[in-house]
């Protein structure tokens, strides 16, 4: 495919090309940040919100600059302070009320439920999915075909109408209302298995066939070679299966809405967000949704470079 | 010898504990109770009455349980064969669960019954059986802000206001500051109230749906007409108008000078805009009668129970006039269901907003039919057209109909 | 017994297997792969899926407890009459329903696989600093819970709310717009700049199929369907870059180099050699993203409840609506069966189309 051309000289280029080529980057470094910050700025005013008292809520959300004194309080002599009192224009004087109000209720059990259901699926789903991924791309056995539809067609059901079912039969199972009720129902997943077989499919076959010939059974054969290479893809996985479960609130109402010290984050922000939408109590609830969501962006800017990281792929070379 | 002794001294302690632990079984109960998670402090009140009841009744424990989107989750339960002892049912859907036959009767089973308000226990009875206490209710009244009144040199509403009065009113205030008259959202759960007045029935005797149908046609119409009149004046604004969330805001940032909202709006008012004045009356009469709208939610005991002695005992204790009182002195929002704690419940949340309690003789609940989503959307809708002046009130009331008939045939 | 070997097992020491025998390790160790993944999956998703179908035949109001013997009658198809052949106002919001989600997916997978494409390639340049920042920052919003994001983006776009102050500040005409609430067509909004209304197009535009009017088929998504588009175009672009980023990892640098050393621009390398690479990866994006958009849900339950009037109703909150807020089970799985075919159609045609043939 590629002649090495010993011509390597580019053509001239016009001065209008040249500025292109120039300006190009700058362009585009514009376009990105631009980008960048229209996908953060709305958790940016989730964040300044979080920290305000009721009435500069309503008064002034687009407020996103805190400015001393820090900390004051929302209610002075029973009654609440007034919006002018706190903020103006784009400044507002934080307060932690927000938060000390639901450190108050169960959140840190919550939290911690949350870590336990994200991590345990997550690690289930990533060895389940990669087997089922594997089996379904490289392995030839009846039923193939059948199963991956299969597969695919628990994807296309709409959740909502599966509950009434789902709940019946884990309630037989006696799993309801359990942490383990919650975890096996999850622990595979057809998004995770259709994801690893496109990647299986992509290596190519003469990897695997070069290791058969040297005698490696299956086994040997997926974990020591074909697992170590699926690393991005087993990253993404992660990834997903994790944010997934850290934000997942249908299944979580359905298998262990009844017992309250069960509750991952996501049901306790509906809690907070109560029967009422007039009467929510915005700091409150803008609080919760900060502390669900930073641990999450933080989880993945750590571990997001192992998508270059992690490809140590020197392949079959040309 | 000693060690025999103390054997056997230990089997005797063996077994009269676990003798006493099979007795103390035998007469424990446990009961379920289910409800809709509110705010913090409403869960925490009902937990303390709860406390108080098994203080009162050392027998039976009771295992509270929030839950958010209440609805799903009660009717998977219900679906399930395996529903809790007592639960919370609102009004939309009290008619549903009676006919699915999950809900026992109340006959009999509660303390004083006629204390309640006749319009409360209304509500909760269907097909002529009432079936469930309420706790508390909100109505339906008119807020306004003194302020804007005073600016534009008006009386303040009364309690003896009409239509007319509510007319002029709004239109003055309209052009004489820079505040809209009134606000409020085109809904079926706050235009129903002006239909009441001008004389229209949701359901008649029977109990049939008849809304808009025969003479209740004309009390539609006027009841739009009269929005639309305001509408043409300037003198009547969504909240969507206003680029408020809902009419609470629209009336508290003092966009608008009056608007009807329920008894959530106290709450709201004195956290979110605590330097805005206001008053409150109840609604204006129209040409047929007062009316307003009631939002309420009840406490079920549920059928089929192991144990329905004990589950109507703590709906009698929170519902009755000892849990009626609690209720009172907590001072919430909603006022509760019993009259003999009217006067508790002013002092406690505040003698200004009598016009809340005083609503509720003629108060109605919105209830619709099973299955008729779509006409609540139809008719939303047809409210929002008529004042988008792309409607005239008879076209509108008459596309309503048409959808009601065609979901009642199903 | 004959022995077949095969070159490889010839040279395989020790191991005589016949290709029987092969066949059937092979199979076990599929069998056995697959086991637990699919297990889970029968037993939690296809035998409640099963248990739906027969709901669907049923006039089970889904609250009745099933446990009781008159908990519903059989209605055979009934359901699926009323819901796709009958005149009525089940067929009505049916096909509303339908066209709404269609309007959806047309707009948004399209929108958002080319969206997380660009991202993923440009987050991928050599040139790029902070990468893990750019990376970070893109996929915000997909790690946020949609409730969230759905009540911030409402409060945004109300109408005092930051959007229009930012649009009335740059354009000095400018007229507040009820994003949320607005029901007209952006495709009606477009024509009636030409002057073209019903009113003026005659007759013909008034003739109803399945309950809707031919004019009303033509309407394109309401103003309100077209921000919760965007809102979860934005929302899931995140996640397909994630997924575009690892499968731009395995392509090998020197595929590049040896472009760039032919002459060939970056808009060629994109075009030539990038996208054919990525064909597997594409196609899982677009599927996945018919999937997604075809069983939206979460954003319309809680920005719009499927108003205004009915324009944003899609066929997956239906769904729900049929069976939680009507209370008419049967129905609503009725209604899910119907989704599931369509999407089952939709992703087998794809397949057909696009193709899943990876690229050596």
């Amino acid at each position: 495919m590629a002649t090495l051309a010993l011509d390597t000289q580019p053509p001239e280029q016009s001065p209008v090309a040249r500025f292109v080529r120039r300006a190009l980057p700058i362009v585009g470094a514009i376009f990105l940040i631009t980008f960048a910050l229209i996908q953060i700025l709305p958790f940016v005013y989730t964040l300044a919100n979080s920290f305000k008292c009721l009435p500069v809520i309503g008064a002034n959300p687009q407020a996103v600059i805190p400015v001393p004194p820090f900390g004051v309080p929302c209610m002075v002599d029973g009654s609440a302070v007034s919006a002018s009192q706190q903020s103006s224009g784009i400044t507002f004087n934080p307060s932690v009320e927000g938060y000390q109000e639901i450190l108050n209720l169960n959140l840190p059990r919550w939290a911690l439920n949350t870590v336990i259901y994200a991590v345990t699926i997550m690690l289930l789903r990533l060895a389940f999915d990669s087997l089922a991924g594997y089996a379904l791309a490289r392995l030839k056995f009846p039923g193939n075909r059948l199963m991956f539809l299969m597969v695919l067609g628990t994807l296309m059901i709409p959740a909502v109408v599966l509950l009434i079912p789902r709940f019946i039969i884990l309630k037989q199972l006696g799993m309801l209302n359990t942490y383990q009720g919650l975890i096996i129902t999850l622990a595979a997943d057809g998004f995770g298995i259709f994801l690893m077989k496109q990647f299986f499919e992509s290596i190519p076959e003469e990897i695997e066939e070069a290791a058969m010939v040297d005698g490696a059974s299956r086994f040997t054969l997926f974990f020591r070679i074909v697992l170590p290479m699926a690393t991005p893809a087993l990253t993404a996985l992660a990834i997903f299966s994790f944010q997934g479960q850290w934000n997942n609130f249908l299944d979580a109402l359905v298998i262990i809405g009844g017992n309250q010290s069960l509750w991952n984050l996501p049901m306790g922000l509906a809690f907070l967000r109560g029967a009422g939408g007039e009467t929510l109590r915005w700091h409150q609830f803008l609080a919760g949704s900060v502390l669900t969501t930073v641990p999450l962006a933080v989880i993945f800017f750590v571990f997001q470079r192992y998508f270059v990281e992690g490809t140590a792929y020197s392949g079959l070379k040309g | 010898m000693r060690k025999s002794r103390l054997l056997v001294f230990f089997m005797l302690l063996v077994t009269v504990v676990s003798a006493g632990a099979v007795v103390a079984q035998d007469d424990g109960v446990t009961l379920q109770l289910w409800g809709a998670s509110s705010s913090e402090a409403e869960n925490a009140a009902l937990e303390a009455q709860v406390a108080a009841f098994e203080a009162a009744n050392p027998g039976i424990d009771v295992e509270i349980t929030f839950s958010p989107e209440y609805d799903t989750t009660l009717q998977t339960a219900f679906a399930s064969g395996d529903y809790p002892h007592v639960f919370y049912v609102g009004q939309a859907r009290i008619a549903e669960y009676a006919e699915a036959g999950v809900l026992d009767t109340a006959e009999g089973n509660l303390t004083e019954p006629e204390d309640l308000y006749e319009s409360q226990a209304n509500v909760f009875t269907v097909g002529g059986t009432f079936y469930c206490p309420p706790k508390d209710f909100s109505v339906l009244a008119l807020e306004y802000n003194p302020d804007l009144f005073d600016e534009a040199g008006l009386e303040y509403p009364t309690a003896d206001w009409t239509w007319d009065d509510l007319r002029a009113a709004a239109i003055a205030i309209t052009e004489n500051t820079d505040a809209v008259g009134f606000a409020v959202g085109a809904d079926l759960d706050r235009w129903m109230a002006f239909y009441l007045q001008a004389g229209g029935q949701i359901y008649n005797e029977d109990g049939e749906f008849v809304f808009g149908q025969d003479d209740n046609m004309q009390a539609a119409v006027d009841a739009l007409t009269f929005f639309q009149e305001l509408r043409e004046a300037g003198a009547l604004a969504t909240p969507a108008d206003l680029g408020a969330g809902w009419s609470g805001e629209a009336f508290g940032n003092g966009a608008a000078a009056m608007t009807m909202e329920g008894n959530w709006i106290i709450q709201y008012m004195l956290d979110t805009f605590p330097d805005t004045n206001w008053g409150v009356v109840p609604l204006p009469a129209g040409p047929a009668a007062e009316g307003t709208l009631t939002f309420t939610v009840c406490l079920a005991v549920g059928a089929d129970n192991a144990n329905p002695e004990e589950s109507w005992q703590l709906v009698d204790f929170l519902t009755g006039p000892e849990g009626a009182a609690m209720t009172a002195e907590a001072g919430f929002g909603p006022a509760p269901a019993r009259m003999s704690a009217e006067a508790l419940w002013l002092e406690s949340r505040g003698e200004v907003y009598a016009a809340f309690v005083e609503s509720a003789e003629f108060a109605t609940a919105p209830i619709l039919p099973v299955g008729f989503q779509s006409f609540r959307d139809a008719l939303n809708n047809n409210i929002q057209q008529v004042l988008d002046g792309n409607l005239t009130p008879e076209e509108a009331v008459e596309d309503t109909v048409d959808v009601a008939q065609d979901l009642l045939e199903e | 017994m004959a022995q077949t070997l095969t070159p490889s097992s010839a040279v395989a020491h020790g191991s005589f297997m016949t290709q029987a025998d092969r066949r059937r390790q092979e199979a076990l160790t599929g069998y056995a792969f697959m086991a637990p993944a699919f297990i889970i999956l029968l037993v939690f998703l296809i035998i409640p899926l099963l248990a739906a179908a027969y709901f669907s035949t049923t006039d089970w109001n889904g609250v009745t407890p099933l446990t009781r013997p008159d908990a519903y009658q059989s209605l055979g198809v009934r359901n699926y009459e009323r819901l796709l052949f009958e005149e009525g106002i089940r067929q009505e919001r049916f096909y509303t329903s339908l066209k709404n989600t269609i309007y959806y997916v047309l707009g948004v997978v399209p929108l958002q696989t080319v969206l997380a494409l660009l991202l993923a390639v440009v987050v991928n340049q050599r040139w790029l600093k902070a990468k893990g920042f750019f990376r970070t920052a893109f996929y915000f919003p997909s790690i946020t819970s949609s409730v969230v994001i759905s009540l911030i983006f409402m409060w945004l776009f109300t109408s005092n709310g930051l959007i229009n102050q930012g649009l009335g500040a740059i354009f000095p005409n400018y007229q507040n717009v009820t994003w949320l609430n607005d029901a007209n067509g952006v495709i009606h909004n477009l024509l009636r700049l030409f002057g073209i209304t019903r009113a003026a197009v005659g007759d013909w535009a008034s003739v109803e199929i399945a309950s809707i009017r031919l004019w009303d088929w033509i309407s394109g998504p309401s103003v309100t369907m077209l921000m919760i588009m965007l809102l979860a175009t934005w929302t899931t672009i995140g996640t397909m870059m994630v997924i575009y980023l690892a499968a731009l990892q395995n392509i090998p640098r020197h595929v590049y180099e040896a472009a760039t050393v032919d002459g060939a621009n970056a808009w060629q390398i994109f075009r030539r050699i990038t996208v054919p690479l990525l064909r597997p990866t594409t196609f899982f994006i677009i599927t996945i993203g018919l999937i997604g958009a075809f069983q939206v849900f979460d954003q319309i339950f809680v920005i719009s409840n499927g108003g205004p009037n009915d324009t944003t109703l899609t066929i997956a909150y239906l769904v729900y609506a049929s069976g939680f807020t009507d209370q008419r089970m049967g129905q609503a799985a009725a209604t899910a069966i119907v989704l599931f075919v369509i999407i089952f159609t939709f992703t087998l045609l794809q397949r057909r189309f696009v193709g899943d043939r990876a690229v050596t």
